[in-house]
């Protein structure tokens, strides 16, 4: 009885102790994160020009209109560009790098860890005027270079063209990268040393400690990493395709959901419309989580 | 023998890889100093990487500084910044704690609900966002953007929290039980410094993010006293728009840039120390 | 015990959620219909037209008046000049200037709330007069318009060189404050200095665009990529009148989404004109991933012979114009041999939110504006032609304008109404004309999405 008692107050201070911990964030994330957005899933089944008083429910119809859009699929492939364009040079050049850093006792590193971050402190406005010099067809960095090696004068339009989504990819890559770095690094570090240790009386060459040891034991820093970039681009890369190429490019060229959904909100005045575009972000982002959580939770068995 | 080749060979070509990438790094802003001091003519007939030619033009500068009052915008955002990063790493290093550590029911729904925040374009609330902000008369204030940007870190923060709260070993509560500690204790003397590699890791982050943010505080402040640097830019950047100015808009971004080059420097100690030593401690 | 407890917790925490969001949804939806009774009464007060519409002098105006206006390139002296008179005037009104760049976009959300400023000037990237119109933001001043007088006693309507579009037949929901003129430009000491005659129609710019590129000194033609609303307005639309007989009831049929405008006869023959030019190679290859200014830059430095712009690109290059750069502009470029210029003009207007909470002191403000002093001081601060009837000869009008209000004075010339469409057709058509003249679609595949976006939007409007 008296057990049970004791036992009971534990757990009313367990509890009150997670409630404590729990509700002020989530009270404040409720009021100005959540409801906000579901209003606007909400507005995605009405037909609403914004500007307009008038509210007409209109089922799914935003969603029906979304199937007939011939720039939907456009958009949905240049995010997906993005995404595993931007996974594969995040994670091989983190990887790298911060094998690099911590394995190699290369002389310099702390200054390299240092300079590596810096593109990460800019904002993404700044990185987009830059870039978008550097890819300026006549005065630009990367045209000046080419003409000055060939000796002739070369002016291909970089962000005018069809497949000018590729050329979104260095500039998202060179902004973000640092951030990658630093995580795997703390990840490689967390490793205990005596493992390293261990394996070098074994005789393990550099590969296969970074295959056994490495790689196995800071899988959860790179499937963090990943997850965090398939998220921040699918929901974000649209303040670099607006910076950089306006209003998508050429055609649409390097038009991407978010972006999209913009220009239908603010530009058409079809906020509706553009709801409807952010319900499908979140299907695809959800989709596309779950499944590489599951994808790299199979390989991870297989590497250890 | 055999091993030591191959071994000063990858050596050889991550030193060469890290010094291309430091190059490639850098030299954006050497560029963007370059041509902060060349005027229009120099700027559109010269190559990029041409010097500017003497006298510099250090009017770029002083124009830029004093058209655009930027020492008001810096306090404005560096505020905002430090308010709100704060209360973004208390809110999300104790829900994310309670996620990692306690059994309770609901906990995964919570979890994935902070989780799906990240998914959705933040501007698909916008407007939602707009009236209940202008409702509580939290428009045009420093306090409507430091609650939204509070609210828009923790999700991120929470993320990545709860991964090294998880990772902590079990015996750590159990010792602080037996040690008489309560769960506030535990939590405040024992877990949180153990989390701080992450918990810096991702404050910076936030700080970055919040620093800068763009879309949210364009929308919810419009008296151009309020404005954050971000937005400075941005509106400075669409007046160049009109008025073509490359020298003044290189060393607009100089400016722009400098003050947060200036804050990593002086903490990139802290921060990548920080995270170096708490992750060996873990 | 204990998971009774767990179970009535979290179902706690799942009402307490439940009750935030609920509350959290009725406390706007009783906002929301508080505040539309408030504006209605207010709205309809506004519509009625007797009161103010005489001549504002003497009327004792007080409260908050809001004004929104973009600026962009023809500057904010203009504005901050006729504000500083009007406050003079009124002193008792609190005047808010709500003004910028970005001044589009920062106000959207407030448009769409329904709390928008009084006035607004409706210009720049991010604005569209009938889309305000058709989403029912802005005040009706059909009968207003008819009688109202300007600060001098003169009817409004008589100041105007353009009378107000009507977005919606009859209507009248805003005046015409800027009239200035697409076209295509060129150097004119280059020309001279190269024995170049400037092209009289197409065939002439053909010759001229292959001695040109013989030449290899720069392409032929640069246009911005980024906004191609620019050669819309410089080279597709002139061309689409001069290729219609310069009959220009045809903007009239686009203006009204009629089926079938985009695939008739004139349009393919103006779009026959830009395949011309891109099979001949005249389009600078940079051009797709240019801004205005870029590729006004580029041309200032004579890498590119022709640019289709707008009459302020000479007050907004001041600072880039090397010495010596002579503006020579052409209405049009694309007409037949010995037909007439077809001048596409480029009109701004101003306009009263239908939810004004002062729309006297708008209306006010609205006449203030339209006398014949304000047009020269326009031009003369803007560099720049204005709406506003007024005799610029003795004025210090910039020579751009001077000679671009010969070509609208001279019997070779035909003017023709501004195309003005959904926003949503608008991107389409730069999206496509873009297309175009890289090469990546043909003309039929133009029309084709042409005409199907506009059914599309032709299908909602009529719904």
């Amino acid at each position: 009885m008296n057990n049970a008692k004791r036992a009971g107050s534990a757990r009313m201070k367990r509890n009150v102790f997670i409630l404590s911990f729990i509700l002020p964030t989530l009270l404040l994330y409720l009021v100005f994160g959540i409801y906000p957005l579901f209003k606007g899933i909400y507005l995605s089944l009405f037909d609403w020009s914004g500007g307009s008083e008038t509210y007409n429910f209109i089922g799914l119809d935003n969603f029906k209109e979304m199937m007939n859009d011939d720039v939907i699929p456009k958009t949905i492939r240049n995010d997906y560009i993005l995404v595993f364009g931007k996974i594969i040079g995040f994670m091989l050049i983190s990887v790298f790098f911060a094998v690099a850093l911590t394995r190699f006792n290369i002389k310099g590193s702390g200054f390299y860890r240092t300079i590596f971050f810096i593109p990460n402190v800019l904002s993404v406005v700044v990185v987009g005027v830059l870039w978008r010099y550097v890819y300026n067809p006549n005065v630009g960095f990367l045209n000046s270079a080419i003409s000055a090696i060939t000796g002739k004068t070369y002016d291909f339009a970089w962000l005018g063209d069809k497949w000018s989504i590729f050329a979104l990819l260095p500039p998202s890559i060179w902004a973000g990268v640092g951030f990658t770095i630093i995580l795997m690094i703390a990840g490689i570090l967390a490793i205990p040393s005596s493992l390293y240790e261990a394996a070098e009386i074994d005789g393990a060459s550099q590969w296969r400690q970074f295959r056994l040891i490495t790689l196995p034991l800071s899988w959860e820093q790179i499937k963090t990493s990943v997850l965090w970039i398939v998220m921040t681009t699918l929901s974000g890369s649209f303040v670099i395709v607006t910076i950089m190429t306006f209003e998508g490019g050429v055609d649409n060229a390097t038009q991407v959901m978010g972006s999209y959904l913009y220009m239908n909100a603010y530009k058409f005045g079809k906020f509706s419309y553009g709801s409807a575009i952010g319900v499908l972000i979140l299907i695809l982002s959800f989709i596309t989580t779950v499944a590489l959580q599951k994808l790299m939770n199979r390989e991870n068995i297989e590497l250890t | 023998m055999k091993r030591r080749t191959k071994f000063s060979g990858s050596r050889w070509l991550m030193q060469s890889s890290l010094f291309l990438w430091a190059l490639g790094v850098l030299y954006p802003v050497v560029w963007t100093v370059l041509s902060a001091l060349k005027d229009n003519p120099q700027f559109l007939l010269g190559r990029p990487w041409n010097l500017p030619d003497l006298p510099l033009i250090w009017s770029n500068f002083s124009y830029v500084w004093e058209k655009y009052s930027f020492g008001h915008y810096f306090v404005n955002s560096l505020v905002i910044t430090i308010v709100s990063t704060l209360l973004g790493a208390l809110l999300s290093a104790t829900t994310a704690y309670v996620i990692a550590r306690y059994a309770f029911r609901g906990s995964g729904l919570l979890y994935y609900s902070y989780l799906s925040y990240m998914m959705i374009p933040a501007f698909l609330g916008m407007i939602p966002l707009f009236f209940l902000m202008d409702d509580l008369y939290l428009t045009n204030r420093a306090l409507g953007l430091i609650i939204i940007y509070t609210v828009t870190a923790v999700p991120f923060a929470v993320f990545v929290l709860v991964g090294f709260f998880k990772q902590l070993p079990k015996e750590l509560e159990e010792s602080a039980a037996i040690d008489g500690a309560s769960h506030y204790g535990t939590f405040f003397r024992i877990m949180l410094p153990l989390v701080k590699p992450g918990l810096v890791s991702v404050s910076i982050i936030t700080v970055l993010n919040i620093w800068n943010e763009y879309i949210f505080a364009l929308v919810l402040v419009n008296d151009p006293t309020k404005y954050t640097i971000p937005v400075a830019i941005a509106v400075m950047q669409s007046e160049m728009q009109y008025r073509t100015e490359w020298g003044p808009l290189f060393a607009a971004l100089l400016v722009s840039m400098g003050p947060v080059l200036l804050f990593y420097m002086i903490f990139q100690r802290k921060i990548t120390g920080g995270i170096t030593a708490g992750a060996v401690k873990g | 015990m204990s998971r009774l407890f767990r179970k009535t917790m979290t179902w706690g925490s799942v009402l307490l959620m439940l009750t935030l969001v609920l509350s959290a949804c009725g406390g706007s939806k009783e906002k929301g219909s508080e505040s539309s009774p408030a504006a209605s009464p207010k709205a309809s007060e506004s519509a009625k037209p007797s009161e103010s519409a005489s001549a504002p002098e003497g009327v004792k105006l007080t409260g908050d008046f809001e004004i929104q206006y973009f600026v962009g390139g023809y500057g904010d002296a203009w504005w901050k000049e006729v504000i500083g008179e009007f406050q003079q005037l009124h002193p008792d009104l609190k005047i808010k200037e709500s003004a910028g760049p970005k001044i589009n976009d920062q106000m959207k959300p407030r448009w769409i709330q329904g709390s928008p400023p009084d006035f607004v000037y409706i210009d720049g990237a991010g604005s569209n007069t009938r889309q305000m119109v058709t989403d029912d933001q802005l005040l009706d001043l059909t009968d207003w318009f008819k009688t109202a007088q300007n600060s001098d006693g003169k009817l409004l309507s008589d100041m105007l060189i353009a009378q107000p579009e009507e977005y919606q037949a009859g209507k009248v929901h805003a005046v015409p404050l800027v009239f200035g003129s697409w076209g295509t430009f060129y150097d004119k000491a280059l020309f001279k200095d190269k024995g170049w005659e400037a092209p009289k129609d197409f065939e002439s710019f053909l010759a001229l665009g292959d001695k040109i590129k013989a030449d290899g000194q720069m392409s032929v033609y640069i246009h911005t990529g980024v906004y191609p609303y620019y050669i819309n307005g410089g080279l597709l639309d002139p061309a689409i009148v001069a290729m219609n007989g310069y009959d220009t009831s045809i903007v009239k049929k686009i203006n009204s989404l009629e089926a079938g405008v985009w695939s008739s006869e004139p349009v393919k023959k103006a779009l026959d004109k830009i395949v011309q030019m891109r099979d001949k190679g005249f389009f600078d290859k940079g051009s797709p991933a240019l801004n205005h200014t870029d590729s006004q830059s580029q041309w200032l430095q004579h890498k590119a012979a022709f640019i289709p712009n707008g009459l302020w690109v000479e007050s907004e290059m001041a600072n880039d114009t090397p010495a010596g750069f002579d503006f020579g502009f052409l209405p049009s470029i694309t007409q037949d041999n010995g037909g007439k210029y077809v001048a596409n003009p480029y009109v701004a207007t101003v306009a009263i939110a239908k939810k004004a909470k002062n729309p006297d002191a708008a209306k006010a403000f609205l006449q203030f504006l339209y006398t014949e002093a304000h047009g020269k001081s326009w031009a003369e601060l803007s560099k720049a032609p204005s709406n506003i009837k007024a005799d610029l000869e003795a004025t210090n009008a910039p020579a751009l304008t001077k000679e671009a209000s010969r070509f609208y004075n001279s019997d070779s010339t035909v003017v023709s109404p501004e195309v003005v469409i959904p926003e949503e057709l608008v991107t389409e058509r730069n999206n496509a004309t873009l297309a175009l003249t890289k090469g990546d679609i043909t003309t039929e595949e133009w029309i084709d999405r042409m005409e199907k976006a506009t059914e599309k939007i032709r299908s909602k409007e009529n719904k």
